[in-house]
């Protein structure tokens, strides 16, 4: 019983704070686009127009919605939903802190702690596509139907060098469990480096970084919504709350994405050098592990919008050569340096 | 001529792609953290690129704007418009209507000239704010001011009448926001004309390439000019 309930308060607690941090994402995202182009950004709603992304969840909520009459309307209305319920349970395997003792109780700070891990999210993030493609044909409008082909080549194609990037950290810690391989980053690397993914897999964190990119659609490779090509792409024909999803599923889509950057290749709650954990107590520990994570989180966040901001977009045939040509064979020769590493050395 | 165009090879860096990306970024980060920073300064103007328009008027307006009109007066106070219709009839919307009064005795300190508008109807709804009634004034009367805020509630107070026009005048003499005296743009002369006789047609001419020559020779028969001249 306790730990149904416990299972339960964890879900729906990570749930919120996700929700939230997708919410102040859309205004950090403005605020910062504003600022990176020399102007002020929204600041008319609340202190630092902080509001802002409530008025526009309000304005979403409120307004009429429209199904196009030839869209096809189960698809049509299956599309975004599609699209973010695998965003939000996503973040199930990714874990948001070490663990903390309440009442002599063990609570580890994730979700669920499987031992597939990065498979699941694997799994889960090829879904999106459905979402993707699917409203792009149920709304039967020439720009959506592009939008969704190109989405689903783009993102089968990007699935491929995340996965390869995500088996040489296999080889490197010999697990799929997140938590597993969040706790193997403490401590240093070579006597002076902390003990971090990035430092055991320097190419493996690019190619990962990148197809990440391409996975969530976001600029440079933002090529399913190109706004100056096919007006929004896929969610053309959205209104109201549906298009809400699919924009608060993306952002989701983001937190999920960092955090698994952050859990691979950042050493998840780790600070470098010093083991906080050894100091404080079960429960402030818990705590700080969590602020840790999510300063780090909230780094990658900040740089989604940083990147998308900064680099213009690929030409689509540009996507494809770098996904199949780039990053494919670099991808294959890091597994093979990685395998050959751990065959000298082990 | 267009620019001949030079490509250029991309080093192996630059091909690679991450560093100038890092390199991008930067730049961005430039841009971000400048802008951050001025937000935090005291007061709605805070980047320098914008103004937070309701609550900071501080922004300079050319003072050859064209805004909203006034009547001007001169220096005793007089109206100096002499109703002559020149600014209705350029008027490209057609949106200024004139009635014209003649001075009485006893009017002088009133109005400058022998004729004055007894009436004078700009109608802002049709108004194209092209400037073409400020240019055609031959006495400076009618001018575009800097007042940009022109929303109303009703149409009737869209039509300025010349109550309106001349307490514009008034605030923005109070404001000090006149429009400073024009400057004379250069026109091209007009052609010589055949039956002028030589001394005329020298002027003209010497006008063509210099007109301070031209202003110089005061000749009767090339008063014609001159008036021309006047005017510009």
């Amino acid at each position: 019983m306790d730990d149904w309930l416990i299972a339960i308060i964890k879900v729906v607690c990570i749930w919120v704070w996700v929700l939230l941090i997708a919410v102040v994402m859309t205004w950090v995202e403005r605020r910062g686009a504003a600022l990176i182009q020399d102007r002020p950004g929204p600041n008319r709603a609340g202190p630092w127009g902080l509001f802002q992304p409530l008025a526009d969840g309000i304005k979403l909520f409120t307004k009429e919605e429209i199904i196009p009459t030839k869209a096809q309307k189960l698809l049509y209305i299956m599309g975004p939903l599609l699209f973010s319920v695998p965003a939000f349970s996503a973040y199930a395997v990714v874990p948001f802190g070490d663990k903390i003792i309440l009442g002599g109780k063990e609570i580890i700070l994730q979700v669920s702690d499987v031992n597939i891990g990065f498979l699941f999210i694997l799994a889960i993030g090829s879904m999106a596509v459905y979402g993707v493609i699917l409203g792009g044909w149920g709304s039967n409008n020439k720009y959506s139907i592009l939008g969704g082909l190109r989405s689903t080549a783009q993102m089968v194609s990007y699935e491929v060098p995340l996965g390869l990037a995500l088996l040489a950290i296999v080889f490197v810690y010999g697990t799929f469990s997140l938590r597993d391989i969040s706790l193997a980053q403490q401590g240093t690397f070579l006597g002076f480096l902390p003990n971090w993914g990035i430092f055991k897999q320097p190419l493996g964190f690019i190619l990962f970084i990148v197809a990440a990119y391409a996975e969530a659609n976001r600029v440079p490779f933002d090529l399913p919504e190109a706004e100056s090509e096919i007006v929004s792409g896929y969610h053309t024909e959205y209104g109201s709350m549906r298009l809400g999803l699919y924009l608060f599923g993306e952002y989701v889509n983001l937190v999920t994405i960092s955090g698994v950057i952050v859990a691979l290749y950042f050493g998840s709650w780790h600070m470098p050098y010093i083991d906080l954990g050894a100091y404080l107590g079960p429960i402030s520990w818990g705590i700080v592990s969590f602020c840790i994570f999510f300063l780090k989180v909230s780094f990658f966040l900040w740089m989604f919008v940083w990147v998308r901001w900064t680099l213009p977009r690929f030409r689509y045939d540009q996507v494809m050569g770098l996904g199949w040509r780039g990053l494919i064979p670099l991808g294959l020769f890091n597994i093979f340096i990685t395998a050959l590493f751990i065959q000298l050395t082990v | 001529m267009a620019k001949p165009v030079v490509k250029k090879e991309y080093t192996l860096s630059e091909r690679i792609y991450l560093w100038e990306i890092l390199k991008g970024m930067k730049l961005t980060w430039g841009h971000f953290w400048f802008n951050f920073k001025a937000c935090w300064r005291p007061g709605p103007h805070t980047i320098p690129t914008c103004w937070q328009y309701p609550e900071d008027r501080t922004r300079e307006i050319s003072p050859v704007f064209r805004g909203e009109h006034m009547l001007q007066k001169d220096d005793k106070g007089r109206e100096t418009c002499i109703a002559c219709g020149m600014c209705a009839k350029i008027c490209p919307a057609k949106c200024i209507t004139i009635k014209k009064g003649k001075r009485k005795e006893g009017e002088e300190d009133k109005y400058a000239a022998k004729t004055y508008p007894a009436a004078f109807e700009v109608d802002l709804l049709r108004c194209i704010f092209c400037g073409f009634c400020e240019d055609a004034c031959p006495k400076n009367a009618i001018v575009l001011g800097q007042n940009f805020e022109l929303a109303r509630y009703t149409k009737e107070e869209c039509i300025l009448d010349k109550r309106k026009l001349l307490m514009n005048y008034r605030k923005a003499k109070e404001e000090g926001k006149l429009k400073p005296p024009r400057k004379r743009v250069p026109v091209v002369p007009a052609p010589p004309k055949p039956e002028k006789d030589e001394k005329a047609d020298e002027g003209a001419e010497a006008k063509k390439g210099k007109p301070a020559v031209a202003g110089k020779a005061k000749k009767k028969p090339a008063e014609k000019a001159e008036s021309n001249e006047k005017e510009e």
